[in-house]
């Protein structure tokens, strides 16, 4: 009933809640993200089988917040959450160096989706606080963003476990999300 | 190691068919790299040499210099091709103990696999004919045991009804009994309650008649202050009483003395009457002295005048003689006066005027003596005179002061009769005054005494009143005491009472008490009675069970359990039926198990032939990775040919070198380091070529591990028959050979999303429509129908969208294989 009467709620005040999904390889760090961005602390979690879906408030923005396990068995299945999305964070290991041409295929594959077409796309080079970090630049042309076109972009130095990096991202996703509507 | 060997293949042979994905394309090269190189290699060397026989002056000097450094190189690569050699050896030893290892392990688990199967599958058929037979009959035995067990506990049943019958009327009454034993209690809590209540009445009562007594008690403080005042006053009273009787008696004596002074003064007119008497004595003998002194006048004048006629006789005489005398004095004078004219007439006679003379002389002392005899005599007579005179006098005097005297004494006894008199009045008035004084006194006393008599009686009376009053006082107080003391003999008696009343109750409910337990005894005992009858009823039911057991050798055991369990009564009876319950159960159970387990059979016989056909896959795998194996043998060799190429080959460079270290050999120095580098590239190559296969080989050894679960797992599962399909559809982004052992993650997968479908907001449910749909299979028109409802359940208008009915996903749709 709860769920009823926040969908009259939202269709009393027009509120849509944006929907955007967290992608990325497995053990790249999206539920810790999720739950970072929700709560706002650090929980511990367990490989994803399957999604975790939470609303998320910011700058009185809602977001429905969709973390799709990044394992490589249930990786086909992200398409069938593609539809109606306003923006996709992207979330990379940067320290993950052997696999970064794995999230790189992932990644195109994806933005290839017609239904993708108008989402933005956020990338977080996550893991930051780690030694070996990929700096953002380099993990942008390991990822082959500079090439995309027609497509709002911006990568992000995070780290889900300190906690760096979000707001900025978060800030600049709510910017371009208001701008564009 | 292999499984990424196997991975590359099958990689490989995936790729092959694809029209040339990017990223293979440099493996190629570089394997034709690998292959050419070797082949060109020696065709190089001339076509170098016949180029640069034409400018050899210019290049001799280069190449010496190259030749030196190349010969430093060489030895450095020497060294390499020693250290690769050396590598390559311990890999090919690796690859071959790898390989063996390998196949040993394959053909063990392809042998044991197979064993096991055969084993299973005979164990399996065998276990099931005998369980089929041994099921059978004990179905048969449990059926014929179960009717007459049913029949013996019917039996049992009713008696045992019967017995709890009786029991159920004994417990009745024994909870009757109790109703009654706690009826009874609860009227003698009720009485005992009634009479705390009453005694604490009376405890209020006590309380409010102590405070009566304390107020009583300041009462007669009170009038103790009240007497204690009283007897001050009475002390009081009794001071003036004592002051009055102190003023009586000074009165008395003030009475005495002035009675005293009456007698005194009483005294004193009585000695004033005695004296005033004596004054009367003394004024009669005082009257006969006047008397006595007149007469003695009397004669005293009769002297004196006799004195006074012998005075004038003498005086006359006197006058005479003095006359006679003078006449003398006068003859003689004469004479004297003839004899002087004689003298003058004889002086011339001197001698006769001498004697004339001496006769004048001697007649003149004649003439003085007669004068002085004349003046002595007129003396004397004047003296007598004198004193006669001064006698008259003296008596007339002596008269005078006795006639003054007895004047005086006269108006003396007149004062002194006054005076007494006058004091007898003073006395009388004083006496009179004092009397009134005494009697005015007597007054006072007396109205004193009376007022003293008064006031004591007063103070009698109000001591009286006030030990009236005390007495009364401590009557009243006396009496509330022993009001109170009898309220409280009454309470403590009603107490008493109450308790031996309570006592005696409680005695009574005691009896009752152990009346009833003695009925519950009684009970107990008929109970136990009973128990022993039925004890009896069990021995003789377990005796006649023996002479069943005796009857019946085949149902010993059986009636043996059923005499255990007749022990134990109705829960036995209830056990039993249960447990009958549980045998029909266990039978259909059994039955169940039994259909099952020829289900199994019947899949496990499937499974053998799944299982066949995987074995056949293995095999198939092993061949290719057997036939890949001889192949990585093969290239190995081709290889270890290539070094042994290279040896050669740097043989010949070095005598090459030798060669331009005589001096003609240096165009071959360029070749030399191509060829070096060549070599290095190969190197590399076959180095990321081992990596790449041992990353193969351990994928390949995780699929086996993996196909091996999935093996058991299967073997498992089957016979439940749950494992999804994989939607192969939507396998298009990433590599299809994870399909197979992703199954068991799809699995979790589709619970997960098909709980969360049913636990989320709908909202969030309409995007898991897809996914459930990709997932399942959904056919569009589901797809849709299920989009629908969602959407008539989300919106709060519309219709509920009718399930068409060709659209039966449980029964039309042929594509759900659930195998």
């Amino acid at each position: 009933m709860g769920g009823f009467f926040s969908t009259i709620f939202s269709s009393l005040f027009g509120t849509r809640e944006m929907r955007i999904l967290i992608l990325g390889l497995d053990g790249a760090g999206k539920t810790t993200i999720l739950y970072r961005l929700q709560v706002g602390e650090v929980v511990t979690t367990i490989p994803t089988i399957g999604f975790n879906v939470e609303t998320v408030t910011y700058k009185n923005l809602k977001f429905q917040v969709w973390d799709l396990g990044g394992q490589t068995s249930i990786r086909p299945y992200w398409r069938c959450y593609y539809s109606n999305t306003d923006a996709v964070i992207y979330v990379v290991d940067s320290c993950d160096r052997d696999r970064i041409g794995i999230s790189k295929s992932e990644l195109v594959a994806m933005l290839e989706e017609e239904e993708l077409k108008k989402a933005i796309l956020v990338v977080f080079a996550n893991k930051q606080d780690m030694e070996q970090a990929m700096t953002p630049t380099e993990m942008a042309n390991a990822l082959g963003l500079p090439a995309l076109k027609d497509r709002k972009w911006q990568i992000f130095k995070t780290s889900a476990t300190k906690g760096t990096g979000l707001d900025e991202a978060m800030e600049w996703l709510v910017e371009t999300l208001k701008s564009r509507q | 190691m292999f499984a990424k060997l196997k991975k590359k293949i099958a990689d490989e042979a995936a790729t092959a068919p694809r029209p040339g994905g990017p990223a293979r394309m440099p493996r190629s090269i570089s394997k034709e790299s690998v292959t050419s190189v070797g082949a060109d290699s020696g065709d190089d060397f001339p076509s170098d040499g016949s180029s640069s026989r034409e400018d050899l002056s210019s290049q001799l000097f280069r190449r010496n210099e190259q030749i030196r450094k190349l010969e430093v190189k060489l030895s450095d690569y020497a060294e390499q091709v020693r250290n690769l050699q050396k590598i390559k050896e311990k890999l090919e030893n690796a690859l071959e103990t790898h390989q063996d290892s390998f196949v040993k392990k394959l053909q063990e688990q392809n042998e044991t696999h197979q064993t096991s199967i055969a084993k299973m599958a005979e164990g399996m058929t065998l276990a099931l004919e005998k369980k089929d037979q041994e099921w059978r009959e004990k179905l048969s035995h449990l059926e014929k045991a179960a009717k007459q067990e049913r029949k013996l506990l019917s039996t049992q049943l009713q008696e045992m009804r019967e017995q709890s019958l009786n029991l159920f009327q004994k417990r009745d009454e024994i909870d009757e009994l109790e109703g009654f034993q706690q009826q009874e209690l609860a009227k003698v809590k009720h009485m005992l309650l009634k009479k705390e209540e009453s005694l604490a009445q009376m405890e209020r009562e006590l309380g409010s008649s102590t405070q009566e007594l304390l107020q009583t008690r300041e009462e007669l403080q009170a009038s103790q202050a009240l007497s204690s005042r009283l007897c001050r006053e009475v002390q009081k009273l009794q001071q003036q009483q004592v002051d009055l009787e102190t003023e009586r008696d000074e009165l008395k004596d003030a009475g005495e003395s002035a009675e005293n002074k009456i007698t005194t003064l009483e005294e004193r007119s009585q000695e004033l009457q005695a004296y005033i008497q004596r004054l009367s004595v003394d004024l009669k003998n005082a009257q006969l002295a006047t008397s006595g002194s007149e007469k003695r006048l009397e004669m005293l004048q009769g002297e004196q005048e006799s004195l006074k006629l012998e005075f004038e006789e003498q005086r006359q005489k006197m006058v005479a003689q003095a006359e006679e005398k003078t006449q003398l004095v006068g003859q003689l004078q004469e004479k004297v006066a003839l004899l002087e004219k004689r003298l003058e007439g004889s002086l011339s006679g001197d001698e006769h005027f001498r004697e004339l003379f001496r006769e004048k002389s001697t007649l003149e002392q004649s003439l003085e003596d007669t004068r002085q005899e004349l003046l002595a005599a007129q003396t004397g007579h004047k003296e007598s005179i004198s004193l006669m005179e001064t006698q008259i006098n003296q008596l007339n005097c002596r008269l005078a002061t006795e006639e003054a005297r007895l004047s005086e004494k006269e108006e003396s006894i007149c004062h002194l009769q006054e005076s007494s008199s006058q004091q007898l009045k003073d006395l009388e008035r004083a006496l009179q005054l004092a009397k009134e004084a005494v009697t005015k006194s007597q007054d006072e006393i007396k109205d004193k005494e009376l007022q003293i008599q008064k006031l004591q009686a007063d103070l009698e009376l109000e001591s009286i009143k006030s030990q009236e009053d005390l007495s009364s006082v401590r009557s009243q107080w006396m009496e509330q005491v022993g009001q109170l003391e009898r309220q409280v003999a009454a309470l403590e008696a009603a107490q008493k009472l109450e308790r031996g009343a309570a006592l005696q109750n409680s005695s009574q409910l005691e009896k009752e008490n152990t009346e009833l337990k003695e009925q519950c005894r009684d009970l107990e005992r008929s109970l136990r009675q009973q128990e022993s009858e039925l004890e009896r009823v069990k021995v003789e039911l377990s005796s006649s069970a023996e002479i069943i057991q005796t009857l019946e050798e085949t149902r010993k055991q059986q009636v043996a359990d059923l005499t255990v369990l007749l022990q134990e009564k109705d829960q036995q009876i209830a056990d039993q039926t249960d447990s009958l319950l549980k045998q029909e159960e266990e039978a259909k159970s059994l039955r169940q198990e039994h259909d099952l387990l020829l289900l199994q059979v019947h899949q496990l016989q499937s499974c053998q032939g799944q299982a066949a056909e995987k074995e056949a896959a293995m095999e198939e795998q092993l061949r290719v990775f057997q036939t890949q194996l001889q192949e990585q043998q093969e290239r190995l060799l081709a290889r270890e040919k290539q070094a042994a190429v290279l040896e050669l080959a740097s043989m010949a460079l070095e005598d090459h070198l030798h060669l331009s270290e005589d001096g003609e050999a240096e165009p071959n120095g360029e070749l030399v380091s191509s060829d070096v580098i060549q070599l290095q590239k190969e190197n590399r190559d076959l180095e990321q070529q081992i990596a790449e296969k041992n990353k193969m080989i351990k994928q390949l050894q995780q699929r086996m591990a993996e196909l091996k679960k999935t093996l058991q797992k299967e073997l498992k599962i089957r016979p439940d028959g749950e494992v999804p399909e994989v939607p192969t559809a939507a396998l298009t982004v990433t590599n299809n050979s994870d399909l197979s052992d992703s199954r068991e993650i799809n699995f979790e997968y589709l619970k997960h999303v098909v709980l969360k479908f049913m636990s989320c907001r709908e909202s969030e449910a309409l995007h898991l429509i897809k996914a459930l749909s990709v997932l399942l299979n959904f056919s569009p028109e589901e797809e849709n129908m299920v989009k629908e409802t969602l959407e008539y359940k989300m919106s709060w208008f519309g219709s509920k969208p009718l399930p068409r009915g060709s659209i039966r996903p449980s029964i039309s749709n042929p594509r759900m294989t659930w195998s």
